[in-house]
């Protein structure tokens, strides 16, 4: 047996997770097994197991062509530091209580560091048509050589400094930059801290004024486009003054934490046309929007068509009897 | 020279009421479906469909009217220029009127794909047609005005198309655009027949090309479109009444097909893709809108320029030459786009792409008559539009599939000015070469005529210059004049 993959040492903070790879191969294929020994003095090696250390411990293991053998360990403290050791043997008596086996098991290491999350104090300050976002790490820190701010998946500002206190300035409005921000110190391992900018809900109408014809289905649709994302959404008729549920059993509302939908069948021209108001509430606040319906005639269409046909027959008569009149005798081709 | 039987093209007069005419109706014929865009959105969701699907809508309609191409011409030849634009106007009318009231995606491809597509195939090719009937010496001019009505049509349709939409729905819409394209029978009612000339000079064709046909059948084969060929000659004979195959023959339409072809490959695809690179670009969509704008008021000058430049004494012997030159602009137009980086870069290319895209469109089908002559005209832009059918529908897949290989924009641009390059020198060689073999045949007539002279007879003699005849005379005087110049310097 052999190892085709090493478990990697790593450093991590505490709450975070970390995982371990291992892989060997062997003719019969060789079972993985994992053992860790802390940083006390007097601890000695024990294996660790599916669930074990109230089940923050995961080990998932193939036994293919090769074996494979994954341990993650999640929500780690500080006593998950120590070494932490693959082991491969494929001998049939490995595992055997009395018998010692021929061959020993081969063993590959790899060390934990499990090092205090330090603490970042967080802070959002609105002043002047300007939004700063902060991050500060209290010591001790590891060697921080940079720093990164991230919204959406996008980097936004990065720099190479040093320090443990990082900002981020916006121009701007709360509600116009609400969402998740992050601020990343470059460092070993790489520490994240969140900033959010949180708003009551921004609430516009997709379009101020929708059109539907006569018996069709008529759409109005809501967006919150703001953090964080809406928890109930309402709509309200005026013309009525009744709130619109799912009693006349013609409204279908579809919602979404930031978009809502209000679907009128079968749409009628007196009782459906109006303004209509969608109303957004998160645990910051409320907003509301307007959308005007207006409902067609099937027949609106008709009275401009059977127009421009009567125009075009009165056009072609007059140029046939402007021509007759021209030259009476010509034949046409 | 001898008398001919009919009197010329008017060349004004009546002329520009059907030049009117056919600015209208070719408008319509190529505006009409890209301004259909503005619905397939609305459309899409109605009916749950991808957005490919909804594309096969205006590809339908676009082969239809290039692909009846023939079919126009046959019934041109049959029955003259305006009964044939009104039932295409009237086809176009029903066509959407129908399409407003379709249930599924399949009755929108034949309602707005089929019937209208072949009404408006029934209007494009009659209105060319026509205004070469009208127009002999000024017909660059007239070409180019006629052309004209392609981008003053797009520019009003497409705001209107918006404004119909955003009161009626897409059904409204199409009802009353139905109404709308019934102006089609109106400017189709302006086109008066003229010249009896012209049917008689037919019916001497057909005798000459019967025997050079027979001819031809027993050489080659079978052509197109022909099942057994005992019984079939009948029907071939009858087909090729109105659609005349011997211009495979000839020299001219040969060099013009092939140039085309290869030209329309990489014709329309940046104007498909102008909108999207821009975007690609960062820039945002009513400022891509915009270049599309621009290039259409450029186009819409361009057109009548063009065609007031291939009228002048110094350019039209040489009109050949002026197209395969603004087909190499355009080209290297196409090359150039990848270097610009701005928008103000977008910019200028979009000024500089009108201005070719509306050189090469004005002069299409100028240099077709030229070659070919007002009398096969009709057969030939039918033949010439079938074939093009193929590259047309080609062009924008193909660049499609180039941008989504490589994940840029401008493989698709080099291949376009590349195939545009190409097809500009080889239309300019070749034309040389047919200039050359026009004149060496011009010189042996000449010698000929001059021996004939006392025993020829009056019928004899409109035989076989009627066809070319009508077109040589002025080029020759115009060409003798420059060769007087020339000497004189």
């Amino acid at each position: 047996a052999g190892f085709i993959k090493s478990p990697l040492s790593q450093k991590r903070l505490t709450q975070d997770s970390v995982e371990l790879y291992c892989e060997a191969i062997g003719n019969p294929i060789p079972e993985i097994q994992w053992w860790f020994e802390g940083n006390d003095p007097n601890e000695t090696y024990a294996q660790l197991w599916d669930g074990a250390r109230q089940d923050r411990v995961k080990i998932n293991a193939t036994y293919n062509l090769h074996s494979t053998s994954t341990i993650s360990i999640a929500n780690l403290t500080g006593d998950d530091s120590g070494m932490y050791e693959c082991r491969a043997s494929n001998d049939p008596d490995r595992n055997h209580l009395s018998k010692s086996p021929k061959v020993k098991w081969i063993r590959s290491q790899a060390n934990v560091f499990v090092i205090e999350r330090p603490e970042i104090a967080t802070q959002v300050t609105e002043s002047s048509g300007k939004l700063t976002l902060s991050c500060n790490m209290s010591a001790p820190h590891p060697t921080i050589t940079g720093h990164k701010w991230i919204h959406r998946n996008n980097v936004v500002e990065q720099d190479e400094t040093s320090g443990g206190f990082t900002s981020y300035t916006i121009n701007g409005k709360r509600e116009e930059h609400s969402g998740v921000y992050e601020c990343v110190y470059e460092a070993n391992p790489q520490i994240r801290g969140q900033v959010n900018i949180s708003v009551p809900p921004q609430v516009t109408a997709y379009k101020k004024s929708e059109h539907g014809n006569e018996g069709d289905t008529g759409v109005l649709t809501c967006k919150n486009p703001s953090f964080p994302a809406v928890t109930t959404w309402s709509w309200y008729k005026s013309g009525h003054g009744v709130s619109a549920g799912n009693a006349s059993g013609r409204y279908i509302i579809k919602s979404s934490g930031n978009k809502t939908e209000l679907r009128i069948l079968k749409l009628d021209i007196e009782q459906d046309t109006g303004d209509y108001f969608c109303n957004g509430t998160n645990s910051y606040g409320t907003g509301d929007a307007t959308v005007n319906l207006r409902v067609r005639s099937r027949l609106a269409a008709l009275w401009p068509f059977l127009g421009i046909v009567a125009e075009v027959l009165v056009l072609v008569t007059i140029i046939f009897i402007y021509e007759k009149r021209r030259k009476p005798d010509e034949v046409p081709d | 020279s001898p008398a001919m039987p009919a009197p010329g093209p008017p060349d004004g007069g009546w002329g520009w009421v059907v030049l009117f005419g056919a600015f209208v109706s070719i408008g319509f014929a190529y505006a009409f479906p890209k301004g259909l865009a503005i619905f397939f959105k609305e459309i899409q969701d109605f009916f749950g469909t991808s957005y490919s699907e909804i594309a096969w809508v205006s590809s339908i309609m676009l082969a239809t009217t290039y692909g009846a191409g023939p079919i126009s011409s046959i019934l041109v030849s049959r029955y003259g220029s305006r009964p044939v634009v009104m039932f295409g106007g009237l086809l176009c009318g029903l066509g959407m009127v129908s399409a407003a009231f379709c249930t599924s995606i399949l009755q929108l491809y034949i309602c707005v794909g089929f019937i209208t597509g072949f009404g408006l195939a029934l209007n494009l090719q009659p209105s060319v047609i026509i205004v070469g009937k009208y127009f002999l010496k000024r017909r660059p001019i007239a070409n180019g005005l006629a052309m004209a009505g392609s981008p003053v049509m797009l520019c009003t349709l497409a705001p209107l198309n918006q404004f119909l939409f955003d009161n009626f729905g897409w059904r409204g819409s199409f009802l009353i655009l139905g109404a709308i394209l019934l102006h089609c029978c109106v400017a189709g009612a302006l086109f008066r027949p003229i010249g009896a000339g012209t049917a008689r000079v037919k019916t001497h064709v057909t005798e000459e090309v019967k025997d050079a046909l027979k001819g031809k059948i027993t050489e080659d084969g079978p052509m197109e479109n022909k099942t057994e060929e005992e019984g079939g000659k009948d029907c071939f004979e009858k087909v090729n009444q109105y659609l005349d195959f011997s211009l495979f023959k000839h020299r001219g339409f040969l060099i013009y097909l092939i140039g085309n072809v290869l030209m329309f490959l990489g014709f329309f695809a940046p104007i498909v893709f102008l909108a999207p690179y821009a975007k690609h670009m960062g820039i945002d969509e009513y400022s891509a809108a915009f270049l599309l704008s621009i290039l259409a008021i450029v186009d819409m000058v361009a057109r009548p320029v063009t065609g007031i430049i291939a009228n002048s004494k110094w350019v039209r012997p040489r009109i050949q030459y002026f197209f395969s030159f603004a087909i190499a602009f355009n080209g290297a137009c196409h090359l150039l786009c990848p270097l610009a980086s701005s928008y103000t870069g977008l910019v200028v290319y979009s000024s500089f792409f009108g201005l070719a895209f509306g050189m090469v469109c004005a002069m299409l089908f100028e240099t077709l008559m030229d070659l070919v002559g007002a009398a096969r005209f009709t057969s030939a832009v039918g033949l010439v539009t079938i074939a093009e059918c193929c590259t047309i529908l080609l062009g924008p897949p193909v660049g499609g599939i180039l941008i989504d290989t490589f994940g840029d924009y401008k493989y698709m641009f080099i291949k376009c000015g590349a195939v545009m390059v190409l097809a500009g020198t080889f239309l300019f060689i070749m034309n040389y070469y047919n200039y050359r073999m026009l004149a060496k045949e011009e010189k042996e007539r000449r010698t000929k005529e001059e021996d004939l002279k006392s025993v020829r007879t009056e019928n004899e003699g409109t035989k076989d210059s009627t066809q070319d005849g009508l077109e040589l005379e002025p080029l020759r005087e115009k060409g003798e004049g420059v060769k007087k110049e020339m000497n004189d310097t």
